[in-house]
């Protein structure tokens, strides 16, 4: 760190008048060291970003401490039908332009301190007579030598413009209030400080965001734990049947069970939430057969039901819900097990059958290390990827409707995940503040674990370990 | 990935709002041209309007949201080419999308910038949508007074703080009861104990969703309880009383007890219908949205009625409901105000509300439309007029919906013990200040 300024301020005190304008025409030094083309590209840089500053920026960041004063204030003038607005302050494009603005200045000082260096080093090899490259060769280096820099530059492009400006936005708003009654352009909303972090963690009668966050946050994580081990499981499983020698057409079953990923998730699921709805299919099968009333019986099912609550009952729906998914996710698991099965080593397997080992030891002992091994990152990815399952739960429970007031006073339900909480929060009730917080969490909680579980698992040469 | 999944959820949930801000920030078009006609003395509306077509030189780009059903969307079509040949001095290109009315308010806040210049709503949006700043407010009209036209009623719903924001186009949003007169007597559908009676000792069904916090609310406010909303955005509830001639737990109790009845089925709309397609369902409360599906599943035996009485404490008491209206309302940020104000009223009008209403069965607020003989003598329209002198108006604090389903549900499966506790822990969700 202290390196990389001492580097800058010796550029400054050693350079020469080309090295020390550049500090004011970014380009200078490579003109000095008949660098023309990469000159005028730094100047425009340069130019392109005062003029954005300038003109655009400038006037959010200049506001972002009060997100705006200004409200909008029309008037409709009756006689002429035309209607005048006043120049009105917009707290959300404020937000927003201020930190693309910031994190442009950011970037450009990144920049500049860089470019002083680079210009300095060329002054340094030119005065050591050392070949300095001309732009044609330059461009030639970005596809040879420095191929990995063009290749790199468009993801990270990306990551900033859809990973890393939406994520400081999202804490921002967090940070406002940011709801229905501040919604822009009509209206203005401000900064409160922690006060939504407050409300997250306050449990009275009617404020229930504490109670309810720490039940939906135990369902959620329960249920990613089990959605995904169930169809891990399940896949593995279902590919060593398959897999087995004494199944018959192989080939049959497995597009059978591939079938079920070509159809759209979502068509599936709300096919099957409407199967086993209070009055779907299901329901009326079960009573018609008298498992209702057995239910009802041993005290499964409430007296005032006439119906199996499969999916409009907690309990209930949490199981169902886990269960249907294992459907829709352990076809995926099946395809990915099986190429993993067919690459076990055939010799380590026989070496195994020959020390006398039994099926069940060689598939606890040397199948499942193995595929554990190979389908760890994945196994992470799923587990992230339940958290935020949104379709299997917004889809199937859309009609349930909880008898905990608690969990109605915030808006939730007992089978809401963090993210669909956080749907029903902003869709229905356009309350993005508290929205947001919970996306932090969200956010927290899924880094937290994939960052402890990768360096866990990537850490030392496992690879060996296996071996 | 984690990353990923984070930003997608914000694109899904976010970004469509930050696109909010891409707008153009210009106001109306034509703001220069109007000053030198601006002057005349006296403000009479051919004059505005006149003010308004020399105003214009450009195409007038217009977006009207409505229905997606082929009736309206038919309707409409025609009703917009007739707008276009009123004011034929004037180029229009008026685009019509597809807008169900339950998400129109959803939509419209979204992005209030992109949203329709002219879309039609119902009454229960109507105080967010103002509250969000999305309506214009007419403070004036130019073709027909909204105010005489209608039925002071839906003008009273369209006006919040004494200002008017929407125009008028259909009074028949609310509930009532479709029955089947081949099995149920006009008496029978009188009241629930008559109803539940005939229809269980025919082995048949009635519907009615007691877990909707919509419908839920008919029985507490024809007992005389109150749930309304401020104009902070909470509600004042008295679900609770225990002082009222009839208390709470009254008609909580009187709600349980339909329930009960085994021939009473707690369902929505969707399954409603298909219990009725079946044969099963031969009495439902439900809204003109399902009325060719009852048409269909009852067919000679099609019938509808207000709602029925209900027992509390032995007396028959009249069941209220909601009334509910559907408005045409004009974009606050509308780039052509005039020319959609001009439009808006335009399919208001008494002749557009008559056209509206044959094409799609629903009932028009303009009086005179709503009386002429095709348009009232249909039985849906005719049950809602009988129910109109119980229904209230909905205004309504978004905490009501979630706790009052809740209370619903818990009445409806009877699974509590105490009842008062449960309507304290209700009135307490539904009164309490949005977080």
């Amino acid at each position: 760190m202290k390196k990389y300024f001492t580097d800058f301020g010796t550029a400054i005190a050693k350079g020469d008048i080309w090295t020390r304008l550049s500090l004011l025409v970014m380009g200078a030094g490579y003109f000095g060291r008949k660098q023309i083309m990469k000159g005028i590209l730094m100047t425009l840089i340069e130019i392109g970003f005062f003029v954005f500053t300038i003109r655009f920026s400038l006037q959010y960041i200049l506001k972002l401490n009060t997100l705006g004063t200004v409200q909008r204030e029309e008037t409709l003038d009756l006689v002429t039908l035309t209607k005048t607005v006043n120049d009105y302050d917009n707290s959300l494009l404020i937000l927003l332009g201020g930190i693309i603005g910031i994190l442009l200045i950011v970037a450009f000082i990144l920049l500049y301190i860089s470019n002083m260096k680079t210009v300095y080093r060329l002054q340094l090899m030119k005065e050591n007579g050392e070949h300095i490259n001309n732009f044609a060769q330059d461009l030639r280096e970005l596809i040879n030598g420095k191929f990995y820099v063009t290749l790199l530059t468009l993801p990270s492009i990306g990551v900033l413009l859809i990973n890393i400006i939406p994520i400081i936005f999202m804490i921002c708003i967090a940070f406002t209030n940011y709801d229905m009654d501040h919604q822009p352009p009509t209206y203005l909303f401000t900064w409160v400080g922690w006060s939504n972090f407050k409300t997250l963690f306050t449990s009275t009668t009617t404020i229930t965001f504490g109670y309810v966050f720490v039940r939906v946050l135990v369902w959620t994580l329960i249920w990613a734990l089990v959605a995904t081990g169930t169809s891990y499981f399940g896949g593995i499983f279902l590919a060593k049947f398959i897999n087995h020698k004494m199944t018959r057409c192989k080939k049959l079953w497995r597009s059978l069970f591939v079938v079920t990923i070509a159809i759209p998730q979502f068509v599936t699921l709300l096919l099957v939430g409407k199967l086993f709805g209070d009055y779907g299919i299901v329901n009326s099968f079960c009573n018609q057969i008298g498992l209702t009333a057995f239910l009802q019986d041993i005290g499964l099912v409430g007296k005032g039901l006439s119906y199996i609550p499969f999916l409009s009952k907690p309990g209930w729906a949490h199981v169902m819900i886990i269960l249907i998914n294992i459907w829709v996710g352990v076809p995926y698991q099946m395809l990915s097990a099986t190429g993993i099965l067919m690459n076990i080593p055939e010799d380590q397997l026989e070496s195994a059958r020959i020390d006398g080992a039994n099926d069940f030891q060689i598939f606890w002992k040397i199948t499942m290390p193995y595929i554990l091994f190979i389908t760890g990152p994945s196994l992470i990815t799923a587990f992230i990827g339940n958290i935020n399952n949104f379709n299997v739960i917004y889809l199937l429970t859309s009609d349930y409707v909880t008898t905990n007031m608690a969990f109605a006073n915030s808006n939730a339900k007992e089978v809401d995940l963090l993210v669909t909480w956080l749907f029903t929060l902003t869709n229905d009730y356009s309350n993005y503040k508290m929205a947001s917080v919970i996306g932090i969490c969200v956010f927290i909680i899924c880094a937290t674990i994939t960052l402890l579980s990768f360096t866990r698992m990537i850490a030392g040469n496992r690879e060996e370990e296996f071996q | 990935m984690k990353k990923k999944l984070v930003s997608v959820i914000l694109a899904a949930s976010m970004v469509a709002t930050m696109m909010a801000g891409c707008g153009s920030k210009a106001p109306a078009a034509n703001e220069n041209a109007g000053t030198e006609n601006g002057e005349g003395t006296a403000a009479t509306t051919d004059d505005a309007i006149a003010n308004l077509i020399a105003a214009t030189d450009k195409t007038v780009e217009l977006t009207l949201w409505c229905n997606e059903t082929d009736a309206y969307q038919t309707v409409i079509r025609e009703l917009v080419d007739e707008f276009e040949e009123t004011y034929s001095e004037v180029d229009f290109n008026i685009t019509i999308g597809v807008e169900s009315e339950a998400n129109c308010k959803d939509d419209v806040l979204a992005d209030v910038e992109a949203a329709a210049d002219v879309f039609v709503f119902p009454d229960d949006q109507l105080v967010d949508l103002v509250n969000a700043g999305a309506l214009q407010s007419i403070d004036a009209t130019y073709t027909y007074d909204p105010a005489k036209t209608n039925a002071a009623t839906t003008v009273e719903a369209a006006t919040v703080n004494g200002k008017l924001y929407a125009y008028p186009l259909t009074a028949s949003n609310g509930y009532f009861l479709f029955y089947n007169k081949n099995y149920l007597s006009e008496e029978d559908v009188a009241s629930w104990d008559n109803l539940l009676a005939a229809a269980e000792a025919q082995g048949k069904t009635v519907g009615m969703e007691v877990s909707g916090a919509w419908y839920l609310y008919g029985f507490f406010a024809g007992a005389g309880l109150d749930m309304y909303g401020n104009e902070d955005g909470t509600n004042t509830c008295n679900w609770n009383a225990t002082d009222t001639k009839y208390t709470g737990a009254d008609v909580a109790t009187a709600i349980s007890d339909i329930c009960a009845n085994s021939a009473m089925v707690n369902c929505v709309n969707e399954d409603a219908q298909s219990f009725a397609l079946n044969g099963e369902m031969i009495a439902d409360v439900n809204g003109t949205w399902a009325t060719t599906a009852f048409q269909e599943a009852y067919g000679d035996g099609y019938a509808a009625a207000k709602l029925p009485t209900f027992t509390v404490n032995g007396d028959q008491v009249q069941m209220g409901s909601f009334a509910g209206y559907k408005f045409v309302g004009v974009n606050a940020y509308s780039k052509n105000t005039g020319w959609a104000m001009l439009l808006a009223e335009f399919i208001t009008n008494e002749s557009s509300q008559t056209k509206i209403g044959i094409a799609t069965g629903e009932g028009p607020s303009n009086l005179v439309a709503a009386s002429s003989e095709e348009i009232a003598s249909a039985p849906a329209l005719a049950a809602l007029a009988a129910q109109s002198e119980y229904a209230s108006l909905q205004r309504v604090g978004n905490e009501y919906w979630g706790p009052a389903a809740t209370l619903g549900q818990l009445l409806v499966e009877g699974s509590y013990t105490d009842v008062q506790q449960i309507l304290d822990e209700a009135v307490a969700g539904i009164t309490q200040a949005p977080q």
